[in-house]
């Protein structure tokens, strides 16, 4: 069918042209204000008083707002209550919106924001997280998920080694900074454009915090220009914070946050502090294992439980653990609230499986690649997951058999060691690590979606669905499952800005589940619309052949035609066949839904099946590290990754290597630094290094396994989204493996995540010092 | 004295009176197209011109007659800055017919866009390649496209992109309509402009003399060159920048003089200072390679890198190392000054109040000195230095040091000589033993501070490994297969 070609993303030729439009290019009249967000400077304080007179006297201002001014319900947090919108008596973090300023002006804004004198009374903060552990400053309860019996696993384990692992946060650097555009409608409307992953909270939020009906609030996304979760629950802060304004002054508002503003404001990945105790055996089998990860959830609730409980979900990756325990611990800290970023909390609960497992080796003297083998999950036996799943249509070895032959793996491993035995100042380091990822929603209500298919009288069809376009292609894949569903050509069918008037109460466009969920219910709702005329247009047929009627079951549409596949002779044009429908009044609108099937689990005990499926993937990567300034190359990297019967390759291909260098940000040169006051310190792309071009695999190899089609979801496809970005742990070890050849696999490298220049230098300098000891000299010797 | 600019936009010239204009001289070109209802395309990612997601060309009659086009960061370019050159957005680039340019067409071909906001940045940047690049291969494209980010698709298919359009032939309709633009381009009058408002007065003038003046006559104006670090303080801290001297204009500023040394105009873009260096200063260029993007060095100079006297300015430890000299002019006449002189302290020098960066004079270089610049950031391109390192080396007949320089950026208040450590080596053997005792020297030279680029501990290891690293690079004893890769 045409809807199965690979066709390019369906915004393609306007985002080249410039013509693509963002919230911040919609043409408003010039009654337009400009919002400007006046934040804390401090991370936490009790707010003695404050005056906003003067601010308010500035020429062009039209507003500036405090939590007084709100008319209804004074927060914005997305599950649990505990974000206010405007502080009141006290800020919790530097960042925190306290005040809202309108204006004519950017300037006018800025003049006004400093004439508003706030009297603060400074309290203790909270910024690390070993300060966070050491005072119990928890946002709720720890859960702990369990299998098998841990200390006696440990006990009896021949070696055990007992560490933590320290992981930094991560920025999302969306290109688009966060942006919402509000015009206000006749009495409490409110039309709502927003940058936003999740329209329908959008919503709710606004209305909760005006104090209207839901229906009075209309959010309306067409594109973001990037999210990668950051826009999940964060978007929401903008688009209150513009509402608010725009309620208030009667007149469009825009309130688009300047970079450092956005940088500063929003929360990020989360950091990880991660203390582990493992057991295993001669030959590398993991026996036992023993976990806290304690998470920064940073001032206010967010997603950290939800992301909490998926790094508690992926701390086994893709080994069978008999013996498991993971406890989850969120803290409360004096920063930004953490947020969804891409994994939401997997890469963070792989990273520490995927350290262990090279630690086993290097203590053995195996390669890494070995010992993943040797514990991956089975096929028949071991293939139970510590939370009851059973890995089913297991890839795991069918790509490592692959990805071996095509990395060429075991040739490069002796290269890699014969350069490295050669060169004193040059280490090459090689590593290949899996990704196994549970796709679903885990907080499974979540997992429905709906969409309305809407067929003009000239036969051009408009599907409008739940899920939002932030570049990952899935207006694209929409418009193909629509095409291939009517049997039309792509051109034919057009998706909609998402509208929250159009398909109401969707969930967040996240998980990786948008092309899955959304796929479906469009598919749902084409399968109604279908039926209908299948059976108005057996009725032409039989009207036709009155000896010998058509049957609506036997209606089919393929090739831009709709025919009888009884009587291949009766056919009409799909376009022709749409105005004698509507001459025939049949309803050429249909709504669709779907809920996946078949999930459930109880997540206070971690028991059930949370997935509706995994998606699998692997990654072979080199590095080359200069040992003297603690730069590092990626030389090659070979990806191999599953994503069902590809819905669209291309798109598909983009997603993979897209994660994958995202991924490899997070790992390498991506650090968020705060000072001891909880200021930002990495607060622009000037300090905050996202890779460039030149940061790339030199050589460059990604390919999706073929021939392994998904049962039970949209066209037999596999989400891509966040999986892929876990693949870049193969450069972080990678990176540890070079470094670690130093001091020739000897010693374990003191080592953390990310691997910046910093600390790849600073764990090369202790290598070197400790080989200089005499009893390492000794060890040496024999 | 002209109060007006004009510049080519859509095929025309436009003129902007800041009088009646609602945008001020130091309103940046972004700010500019975004006010415009016709060229939206362009994108704000950031402000600082380190996401490239602002870019447009530059069209400017060349000394050779044609238009030159060069991508820029119009985040970092004030509106005086495009007088009398043609400002090239991406809503351009389409043909009369609406046929989109092959840059463009390669774009989607490959899929190089995903969520399409750094998109129309990217599509200026391949079509300044393509209007511009001698050669295309995978270092001319990876230089073009440095200035700018992508968060989405990981840049492989827009390399690809790059090199599927620009290696067919390069022709376009912004080349068949050259003849019509330089008509435009000449219609405007090359002469100084004064823009005065009652906020601002924002000089550009035209010649040396006429620059020289107005620093006498306006001792405390701002002198920009390129403005890729002033115009920070205007996007960034919203500071109000009373007085301007810009001297992006002064073509006696812009050029260069071979001889037995090269006389670098201080205003010369760096992107020119890297075409004439590329023979005589293989150090020079091996730092400017690694200087912010091509959008920045194509409007950063050495006489603002110099004039700034940052403690991490890319350039000056290279400049100490070659022994460099600055002239300063002034309405009184001018003089000529070391390097290493010229800085006194963090963002100090001796440049007095009537005086201009006027040159930079690189002597000749004996072909028994060595030089090399080393640069340690984060991410190996568009960073700012954690440190950075200037280094000369002269051995005598055997291989005893006769003559070292060892300039450290980053590692105090200035950029600093290892005077100290040059002592120790000097009359040494350049042996692996005397190099390891020099670190040690090294270490005791310096307090660096942690910052958010890095610690004090980082930055004294990797000051003392660059001394290594010197020596690996120089020292004839060591087999190439350790040294290099």
């Amino acid at each position: 069918m045409k809807g199965d070609l690979p066709i390019a993303h369906e915004s393609g030729a306007k985002h080249v042209s410039g013509e693509a439009i963002y919230v911040d290019d919609i043409h408003v009249h010039d009654q337009l204000l400009i919002g400007r967000v006046v934040y804390s400077p401090h991370a936490h304080a009790r707010i003695v008083s404050f005056d906003l007179e003067k601010a308010k006297q500035v020429p062009g201002v039209h507003a500036v707002l405090s939590f007084k001014d709100i008319p209804g319900r004074n927060q914005m947090g997305p599950v649990v209550k505990d974000e206010l919108c405007l502080a009141e008596s006290e800020v919790l973090c530097v960042g925190q919106a306290m005040f809202l300023v309108a204006a004519e002006t950017e300037e006018q804004c800025i003049a006004a924001e400093r004439l508003i004198s706030v009297e603060y009374s400074p309290l203790e903060p909270i910024l690390t997280i070993e300060k966070a552990i050491e005072t119990n400053s928890l946002l709720g309860p720890p859960v702990t998920f369990h299998r098998g019996v841990v200390e006696k696993g440990l006990r009896s384990s021949p070696h055990r080694i007992k560490d933590s692992l320290h992981i930094g946060a991560q920025e999302h650097w969306y290109l688009e900074s966060q942006v919402c555009l509000c015009v206000p409608g006749e009495e409490n409307e409110m039309n709502v454009f927003s940058s936003t992953q999740h329209p329908s909270e959008t919503q709710s939020l606004i209305a909760e915090l005006l104090g209207v009906g839901k229906n009075e609030v209309v959010v309306e996304v067409r594109r973001m220009g990037g999210a990668f979760g950051g826009k999940e629950t964060q978007a929401n802060h903008t688009a209150c914070w513009t509402a608010l304004l725009s309620y208030a002054t009667h007149r469009p508002v825009k309130i688009r946050l300047f970079r450092d503003d956005d940088m500063k404001i929003t929360g990020k990945r989360h950091r990880f502090l991660s203390q582990y105790e493992v057991g295993f055996d001669e030959e590398g089998r993991v026996l036992a294992l023993d976990v806290v990860l304690n998470s920064d959830g940073g001032c206010a609730t967010d997603l950290s439980f939800a992301i909490m409980q998926r790094a508690m979900l992926h701390v086994d990756n893709a080994y069978y653990v008999p013996n498991l325990r993971v406890v989850g611990k969120v803290y409360k800290t004096n920063l930004p609230s953490n947020t969804a970023f891409r994994g939401f909390g997997g890469p963070q609960g792989m990273a520490v499986i995927e350290q262990i497992v090279d630690r086993i080796a290097r203590q053995l003297h195996r390669d890494s690649m070995e010992i993943r083998l040797l514990n991956f999950y089975g096929i028949d036996k071991n293939n139970v997951t510590h939370y009851g799943q059973t890995v089913e249509h297991n890839r795991l070895q069918t790509i490592v058999d692959q990805l071996l032959e095509s990395s060429q793996y075991k040739a490069r491993r002796k290269a890699v060691n014969n350069f490295n035995a050669r060169n004193e100042f040059f280490k090459k380091g090689l590593a290949l690590t899996p990704v196994k990822f549970g796709i679903s929603f885990t907080t499974s209500f979540l997992n429905q979606a709906g969409a309305l298919v809407l067929i003009y009288k000239d036969g051009t069809i408009l599907v409008n669905h739940g899920g939002t376009e932030m570049g990952q292609g899935l207006h694209t894949k929409m418009q193909q499952v629509a095409a291939a569903e009517f049997g039309v050509s792509p051109e034919l069918v057009k998706v909609n800005a998402t509208n929250t008037s159009k398909v109401p109460n969707t969930s967040a466009t996240a998980a990786s589940a948008g092309a899955d969920l959304n796929g479906m219910a469009v598919k749902n709702a084409i399968d109604i619309l279908k039926s209908r005329i299948a059976q108005e247009i057996a009725k032409v047929f039989s009207e036709q052949h009155q000896s010998n009627p058509s049957r609506p079951e036997a209606i089919e549409f393929t090739d831009g035609k709709i025919l009888d596949e009884e009587h291949p002779d009766r056919a009409i044009g799909f376009r022709e066949a749409i105005p004698l429908m509507n001459l025939r009044q049949v309803g050429l609108s249909a709504t669709g839904f779907y809920k996946t099937p078949g999930i459930g689990w109880d997540k206070d005990k971690g028991d059930g099946k949370p997935f509706h499926y995994f998606a699998f993937g692997m990654a072979v990567t080199e590095v080359l590290v200069d040992t003297l300034n603690g730069a590092h190359t990626v030389l090659r990297a070979d990806i191999l990754h599953d994503v069902g019967d590809s819905l669209n390759p291309r798109i598909d291909i983009g997603q993979v290597e897209g994660g994958y260098i995202q991924g490899l940000g997070w790992v390498t040169t991506e650090e968020v630094k705060w000072d001891g006051k909880g200021n930002l310190l990495s607060h622009s792309p000037d300090t905050y290094k996202i890779p460039s071009v030149q940061d790339i695999p030199k050589e460059f190899h990604t390919a999706l396994l073929q021939g392994v089609p998904n049962p039970d979801t949209i066209r037999r496809s596999k989400a891509v989204a966040e999986p892929p970005l876990m693949l870049a742990l193969s450069a972080w070890l990678a990176i540890k493996d070079a470094v670690s050849a130093v001091a020739d696999h000897r010693i374990e490298p003191e080592f953390s995540l990310p691997a910046t220049n910093e600390v790849i230098l600073l764990a090369i300098d202790t290598l070197r010092t400790r080989m200089a000891e005499p009893q390492i000299q000794k060890v040496a010797a024999k | 004295m002209s109060q007006l600019i004009s510049f080519v936009l859509d095929g025309k010239v436009e003129t902007i009176d800041f009088h009646v204009s609602r945008f001020t001289p130091t309103t940046t070109v972004l700010q500019f197209l975004r006010n415009h209802p016709r060229h939206k395309g362009v994108k704000e990612g950031c402000a600082e011109g380190d996401c490239g997601a602002c870019t447009v060309v530059l069209g400017e009659l060349a000394p050779n007659g044609k238009v030159r086009y060069r991508a820029v960061d119009s985040c970092l370019v004030f509106l005086p800055m495009v007088h009398g050159k043609q400002l090239i957005t991406v809503e351009n680039l389409k043909d009369s017919n609406g046929t989109l340019h092959a840059v463009q067409k390669a774009m989607i071909e490959t899929d190089g866009s995903q969520c399409g906001y750094c998109t129309p940045g990217f599509i200026m940047s391949l079509f300044a390649l393509y209007r511009e690049a001698a050669t295309i291969d995978r270092a001319a494209i990876d230089d073009a496209l440095t200035g700018n980010l992508c968060r989405c698709t990981g840049y492989r298919p827009i390399v690809e992109a790059a090199a599927k359009s620009c290696s067919s032939n390069r022709t376009d309709h912004i080349s068949a309509s050259e003849a019509k633009t330089k008509r435009l381009l000449k219609s405007i009058p090359v002469k100084a402009v004064l823009m005065q408002t009652p906020m601002q007065s924002y000089y550009l003038p035209e010649t040396i003399q006429e620059a020289l003046d107005y620093k006498k006559s306006n001792p405390s104006t701002t002198v920009i060159t390129g403005g890729t670090d002033v115009a920070l303080r205007v996007t960034k801290q919203h500071e109000h920048l009373s007085n301007i001297l810009d001297l992006s204009h002064v073509d006696e500023l812009r050029t260069v003089r071979k001889g037995g040394e090269l006389q670098i105009g201080a205003s010369t873009p760096l992107t020119d200072v890297l075409d004439v260096a590329k023979d005589r200063l293989p150090a020079l260029c091996s730092m400017l390679s690694v200087f912010g993007s091509r959008q920045i060095r194509n409007c950063a100079t050495l006489g603002g890198n110099l004039g700034s006297a940052s403690p991490i300015g890319d350039s000056i430890p290279v400049l100490m190392a070659y022994d460099a000299r600055v002239v300063l002019q002034s309405t009184a006449g001018s003089r000529e000054i070391a390097v290493r002189e010229f800085i006194t302290g963090y963002r100090k020098t001796v440049c007095k109040e009537d005086e201009l960066i006027t040159q930079i004079i690189f002597p000749a270089v004996s072909d028994k000195a060595n030089i090399k610049a080393y640069k340690i950031s984060k991410r190996k391109d568009l960073d700012i230095s954690t440190l950075n390192g200037g280094f000369r080396l002269e051995l005598d007949d055997e291989q005893g040091v006769k003559d070292i320089v060892l300039a450290f950026g980053g590692m105090a208040a200035q950029v600093q000589r290892a005077s100290g450590t040059e002592a120790f080596l000097k009359g040494k053997e350049w042996i692996r033993e005397n190099i390891e005792e020099a670190m040690r020297h090294l270490d005791k030279e310096f307090s660096p501070l942690s910052d958010v680029r890095g610690s004090a501990t980082f930055r004294r290891v990797a000051a003392r490994n660059l001394l290594l690293k010197f020596w690996v690079d120089t020292a004839n004893s060591i087999p190439v297969e350790l040294a290099k890769v």
